[in-house]
């Protein structure tokens, strides 16, 4: 018997044949629903393409859009503005709760069951309904934060009015819900863990404190980065949660840059506008994107 | 616990049950965290709207009334949504795991030339940010005829889900013997043979994982559902739940009736998998 394929009949077609009838359906559906779109993209931003003058034949205006967005156009800085700043506090808040949620779920609890589905619940509840039910929670009159506020003697607090709190409100759902995610990949990383590692530690006389800065922290950095590269990727298309808990509010402090492609051409129409943005995000995602390539390929050499 | 003796002589009774202390506010914590949300809602479903906005609030219902529940389902189609959420989430799911199985394969098991590019661009091209696609899909999908229908939800739901549940299988299709699929074969299986009944129910955990991962993945979007779908019939329940709300109105208990119609389930569904999400992770999908 060969080393090679066991049985070869004449219906059997050549490994690289199959391989590629196998990743066709992939394929063809990457080329439907983001190959060929992505080509339009292009196509329309380069175009003044305004829905909302149906009649007009729209207009070549090569790079203009883009050149107005960059150099002109303050609320595209604005939405950029927030967007970053969502990311940069909600990745590195996400991870630190995940990973005290991570720790904690795998402690040797007699039931795991608990602990399991407060980590996973958060994660199923789709983002809009999260966003939903910490409005309620940060309602000026009814809410049950500012209830609490009042019982301990401090006054209500204009969650949704005053823009820097209503940004924090945001931050702070989204940590929140995204965070159950981040534990669950911390989660599955601690136990990959040799536990002989804690074993021989604890006879060396380490501290518990000792063990988690030297074998915790260091083992679990492969998770970490996987965990925090998707969850950036994720950061840059913020939507669902402002949308539902301040639609942008106040005057326009909360509003992603997400949320300003959508205002743009589903609102306004602006179509050629609109596809320009979404190109610049596109650039944004797609470096953050390489980093994670990189990461995955630096893993399997 | 399975503690052994030396280690209670050392530790004594005092500070393991410190420790357990600990244990249990720990575990306390994370879940209230995780849970307290969803409880204050079910609370608010049990509450008249006369009750909601008295001052101070009242953390129980006084008066318990399962009022809202019957107006969430006669106010807004549901029902409806719940079933269109579960045919969206559902199929995008099973389709999913087919189209990443077959792929998973071919660069998992099969001698093809540019295997790491071919991976490589399949998951940066599916990490494509669908929000700002959103204007040429919407065209794509209106020349396809299929604005309003399942499949305009379904096809960029698999695509949503084809990085992650790719990179899992990879993972676990590489990590089974080939000789068991070789003796399939010899045995008279064909390749596709060989992975329906040798290597698919063997990476079962892997499988499963990427399967839960796609259906919440589906569950949970909101932006295409919301522009691809402007029919009453086919909205799903994220963006059906958003209708309850008025221009000025927020009618709370009703909207926490239908949100915990539309948790419930699910929490279900988890309680019952939860041992096999994470263990799927652990397996090897988290690191690609």
């Amino acid at each position: 018997m060969s080393s090679k394929s066991p049985r070869r009949s004449i219906g059997d077609l050549s490994e690289g044949t199959l391989g590629l009838l196998m990743l066709l359906p992939a394929i063809l559906l990457l080329c439907l629903i983001v190959v060929y779109p992505v080509g339009r993209l292009m196509y329309i931003s380069l175009f003044d393409w305004r829905m909302s003058l149906p009649n007009a034949v729209p207009a070549f205006v090569g790079l203009e859009h883009y050149i107005y967005a960059l150099t002109d156009d303050p609320k595209f800085w604005d939405a950029v503005y927030n967007t970053v700043l969502i990311t940069i506090i909600t990745v590195p808040g996400a991870l630190v709760v995940g990973l005290g949620l991570a720790l904690v779920a795998n402690l040797p609890f007699k039931h795991r069951w608990p602990t399991r589905l407060a980590l996973l619940l958060p994660w199923a509840l789709p983002l809009v309904f999260a966003g939903l039910i910490f409005r309620w929670f940060f309602n000026y009159d009814y809410g049950l934060v500012n209830d609490i506020l009042q019982r301990l003697g401090f006054g209500k607090v204009l969650w949704g009015t005053d823009p820097n709190l209503a940004f924090f409100t945001i931050c702070l759902v989204i940590i929140w819900k995204s965070s159950s995610f981040m534990a669950m990949i911390l989660l599955a990383g601690l136990q990959t863990i040799p536990r002989n590692l804690y074993e021989a530690a604890k006879v060396d006389g380490a501290t518990s404190w000792q063990c988690f800065w030297k074998i915790t922290l260091p083992m679990l950095i492969p998770s970490m980065v996987v965990a925090l590269v998707f969850r950036t990727i994720t950061a840059i298309q913020t939507f669902d949660i402002p949308y539902a808990m301040t639609g942008g509010g106040p005057g326009g402090t909360t509003e992603t840059l997400a949320m300003y492609i959508h205002k743009t051409t589903i609102d306004f129409l602006d179509f050629g506008y609109g596809s320009a943005l979404a190109m610049l995000m596109f650039l944004v995602s797609l470096g953050a994107t390489t980093i994670y390539l990189r990461i995955i390929q630096g893993d399997k050499e | 616990m399975s503690a052994a003796p030396a280690a209670v002589a050392t530790h004594g009774e005092a500070e393991i049950k410190i420790n357990r202390l600990w244990l249990f506010a720990a575990g306390a914590a994370v879940v209230v965290n995780g849970m307290f949300p969803a409880l204050w809602v079910l609370l608010t479903s049990l509450k008249t709207e006369g009750e909601l906005t008295r001052v101070p609030i009242s953390y129980l219902p006084q008066d318990p009334t399962f009022q809202n529940y019957l107006t969430a389902f006669a106010a807004q189609p549901l029902a409806r949504f719940f079933f269109n959420s579960v045919v969206v989430a559902g199929l995008s799911t099973v389709l999913t795991l087919l189209v990443s199985a077959f792929a998973a394969y071919a660069i998992a098991r099969l001698r093809i030339r540019w295997k790491n590019v071919i991976l490589s661009a399949i998951v940066a091209v599916s990490m494509f940010p669908l929000i700002s696609l959103m204007v040429p899909l919407f065209q794509t999908m209106r020349a396809l005829g299929l604005l309003n229908t399942y499949l305009a939800l379904i096809l960029p739901y698999v695509v949503l889900n084809l990085p992650v549940c790719i990179l899992i299988l990879v993972s676990f299709f590489s990590a089974i013997p080939r000789d068991l699929e070789n003796a399939a074969m010899i045995d008279g299986c064909t390749r596709l043979g060989a992975l329906f009944r040798v290597v698919l129910p063997l990476t079962a955990p892997g499988v499963f994982t990427a399967g839960i991962i796609s259906f919440v993945n589906a569950w949970d979007e909101f932006l295409l559902a919301l522009s691809f779908t402007s029919s009453m019939q086919m909205r799903t329940l994220p963006v059906g739940i958003t209708l309850y709300q008025g221009e000025f109105a927020f009618p709370w208990p009703i909207i926490s009736a239908a949100l915990i119609v539309a948790i419930v389930p699910i929490a279900v569904v988890i309680v019952i998998f939860q041992e096999r999400v994470v263990s799927g992770l652990t397996a090897g999908g988290v690191k690609g």
